[in-house]
């Protein structure tokens, strides 16, 4: 009889706990909850989803948060698609998350900006009162548009890369430090190997990095990294980046090291070996700290050209979050980092930033007596920007493209540090990539 | 009627039921927690279930595809699954072999009445402070003293032992030694004091009446300490293999999930863990299964194994009989 009860008891409890657990794994809608308009009321939290602490700085120090609102930030890393991962679990429980909790908005990058724009998680930005300023960047609202033309946030930067090189090494190696001079001995990419070849023979490095250009390659694709059969395709870019890199690392222009390294960010510092550095304008402050060290670094000695190819990279989207319950905070965010002109040229001016207004850098790009000194040598790169931005499209992404370059780089470097051989690096890669997205088809591997 | 009954129900009184009762919240943890995830997992398994994006793909029913996926080699050969478990039964053993070898040798140290070592607390706690460093923060620190601008990496150029194309980390050798070097250390410790505990547990005479008919230390190591202590070992070795199986924290973070050099050093759960990034929840669990049969297939033979030896070694007193048959002699 007992045994019969402690039996019937734990049954009880397993038939809850079944219960439970079936209770909770319905899987969120998306939905309509979410895409219901904003309430007139506003809520008093706003949160806020990145990757990095680089657009917190800036919204910090320029926009003035509303008497009684807490922002919360939300960061995390995006190595291993980390951050698109905690992203999605949040946007997915987006309808049932409480008020407070949902997300108001969320940054994005240009390798996937494309997979929240089609989705029903983020809000046409006409509907909270901003309109696209005509200042803005084509490719910018281009990139942050579905595939019916419906926008769905904004960029605050615009980012036309250049190659950033060293004053004194070039001088050194091509005898020339002017722009202009510098700029014709590396217009095209057999140019730019031969110079790698005098570079290493004064015993310099071209880049830092193994695939320090390949943004300035993979840019320029004439066709997406997957076809409408879900085929992976290499673009003659990348093949041809892959090749250089072959002939780089054979030759010892360039390190082993991966983009973001600190071997290779070490090479900043006063005592690096290294003459170029490929980056747009928000390259500076995040990444080339070293070089504008106090001590150890060498501000000053730096000037920027277009180099053998225009190409853009990055760029940080603000999107407005479907079911936010602070539109009237959404839109003004947006106007301070769009058409707010006192704070964009706050940011120009201090923050070294090319910001994504046309009136804003053109007035710069004009300015005889503007010059960036905080790691140039008062050159003024907004100018050079400003006509590399004119050529900028937005064409041939996909939704995966920052798993692939990110895995084809990380997969190659071990060819590249001789641990296996490029085959074996591929099939790693494609094994990879099936892991991650198990739809996509790989060649024969 | 009644009255005859009362008494006869009164010495019938029993406390045992508070025994279920007091087991009954283990066993709704277990079986809320454990045993039906357990399930699930196996239910899970058999469905194509996985994420793009933001666009969930089935669940669809596809019986055992993930299994045979799972079993299909790539066109050079290579299993994958199988290549990650040698991987990662080959960094456990490398780790483990020193880890019970030196904590063998430390217990027996630590609890030897002749050497009657001083100062064990501070020895103790020492051995033990390695497994208090979160794996993740050790790992970051081995990571940086053998990275490409770490100290050892300068220091060796400088000394000219190397030059500065060499890696660290583009070597199997040394990378899947980095790991067996952090999990004998993290691991080492506890090993020791749960085989100085079940050392003590032997009955101090045998020892001493062992010593007393001429056995040296050797021999009272293999023939008395061994077998008496054989239960605990295989419970230390068990959970330590067990741990070893689900081997993740240490590689993952080394080598930035990447396994490096060319996924020698990728483990079960890192090839696991690769598929939940994807939200492959059908894939995932088909390996979940798997490393779950595969504990339980070694957990056993090693039990096996290693039992049937004790109940062969636990012939003490065959030994005394020997050794008076000796004296008789």
């Amino acid at each position: 009889m007992k045994k019969l009860l402690v039996i019937l008891l734990a049954a009880l409890m397993l038939v809850s706990v079944v219960a439970c657990g079936t209770g909770t794994n319905e899987p969120a809608e998306p939905g309509d909850k979410a895409t219901q308009a904003p309430a007139a009321e506003q809520g008093k939290v706003f949160n806020i989803y990145a990757w990095n602490e680089e657009f917190k700085g800036f919204f910090e120090k320029y926009y003035k948060v509303p008497e009684g609102v807490t922002v919360n930030w939300i960061i995390n890393p995006s190595d291993n698609g980390v951050y698109q991962q905690k992203l999605d679990e949040a946007l997915l429980n987006q309808a049932n998350a409480p008020t407070d909790e949902k997300i108001d908005m969320f940054l994005a990058e240009a390798d996937y900006i494309g997979k929240y724009v089609d989705s029903d998680y983020t809000m046409d930005i006409s509907t909270i009162g901003y309109k696209n300023a005509p200042t803005m960047y084509e490719y910018t609202i281009k990139a942050a548009s579905d595939t019916k033309g419906v926008c769905k946030g904004v960029s605050f930067q615009c980012c036309p890369a250049a190659v950033i090189y060293r004053k004194s090494i070039a001088k050194d190696v091509l005898g020339t430090d002017v722009p202009e001079e510098v700029q014709a001995a590396i217009d095209s990419w057999e140019k730019f190997d031969a110079v790698a070849a005098q570079a290493k023979e004064k015993g310099y490095y071209m880049t830092a990095s193994f695939a320090e250009t390949f943004r300035a390659f993979s840019n320029n694709c004439t066709k997406p990294w997957v076809d409408e059969n879900n085929n992976i395709q290499f673009d003659d870019q990348i093949t041809a980046w892959i090749d250089q890199t072959d002939n780089f690392i054979k030759n010892g222009y360039t390190l082993t090291a991966g983009v973001w390294d600190q071997e290779k960010t070490n090479q900043m510092f006063a005592d690096g070996k290294t003459m170029c550095f490929f980056g747009p304008a928000w390259y500076y402050n995040f990444s080339m700290t070293n070089a504008m060290d106090p001590e150890a670094g060498c501000a000053g000695d730096w000037c920027i050209v277009k180099g053998p190819q225009a190409y853009f990279w990055g760029g940080t989207w603000l999107l407005a979050a479907a079911g936010s319950d602070n539109a009237e905070m959404l839109k003004d965010i947006f106007e301070t980092f769009t058409v707010n002109t006192e704070v964009l040229e706050k940011m120009v001016k201090d923050d070294n930033q090319y910001v994504n207004n046309t009136d804003v850098v053109k007035k710069f790009a004009e300015d005889p007596e503007y010059g960036n000194t905080a790691i140039l040598d008062g050159q003024n790169d907004i100018a050079v920007f400003y006509e590399l931005a004119k050529d900028i499209k937005w064409e041939n992404h996909t939704n995966y493209d920052q798993i692939l370059n990110e895995g084809l780089q990380n997969k190659l470097q071990e060819y590249y540090n001789g641990s296996v051989d490029k085959d074996t690096a591929m099939k790693n890669f494609y094994a990879y990539v099936k892991e991650q997205y198990a739809n996509l088809v790989v060649p024969e591997n | 009627m009644k009255d005859q009954l009362k008494p006869g129900k009164l010495k019938s009184v029993s406390y045992a039921k508070w025994g279920y009762i007091f087991i009954i919240p283990f066993f709704v943890v277990y079986i809320g927690f454990t045993l039906i995830p357990q399930f699930l997992t196996l239910y899970n398994s058999l469905f194509e279930n996985y994420r793009v994006g933001l666009n969930q793909i089935g669940p669809n029913y596809v019986g055992l595809e993930n299994y045979k996926a799972l079993f299909t080699a790539q066109s050079d050969g290579t299993i994958l699954i199988l290549k990650y478990t040698a991987n990662t039964m080959i960094m456990w053993l490398m780790g483990a072999v020193p880890q019970f070898v030196i904590a063998l040798l430390l217990a027996v140290f630590f609890t030897s009445a002749r050497l009657n070592i001083k100062g064990q607390g501070f020895f103790k706690t020492v051995i033990y402070m390695p497994n208090l460093i979160m794996a993740a923060a050790f790992s970051m620190l081995i990571f940086t003293l053998f990275s490409k601008v770490g100290p050892i990496q300068l220091f060796l150029e400088q000394q000219g032992i190397i030059d500065h194309s060499f890696d660290f980390f583009a070597y199997r050798i040394s990378v899947r030694s980095m790991v067996a070097f952090m999990n004998f250390l993290m691991w080492f410790g506890n090993t020791t004091i749960v085989l100085m505990a079940g050392i003590m547990g032997i009955d101090q005479s045998i020892f001493e009446s062992a010593t007393i008919d001429g056995a040296n230390a050797w021999k009272v190591f293999f023939r008395i300490t061994l077998p008496l202590l054989m239960p605990i070992f295989v419970y230390c070795l068990i959970t330590a293999m067990i741990g070893g199986i689900q081997m993740f924290d240490v590689p993952q973070v080394l080598t930035k999930g990447n396994g490096l050099p060319n996924e020698t050093t990728r483990t079960l759960v890192m090839y696991l863990n690769g598929y939940l990034g994807g939200k492959n929840y059908g894939m995932a669990g088909a390996i979940s299964v798997i490393i779950f049969i595969m504990t339980g297939v070694l957990g056993g033979v090693v039990y096996k194994m290693l039992s049937a030896q004790y109940k062969e070694k636990t012939s003490a007193p065959k030994y005394h009989r020997k050794l008076q048959r000796g004296k008789e002699a």
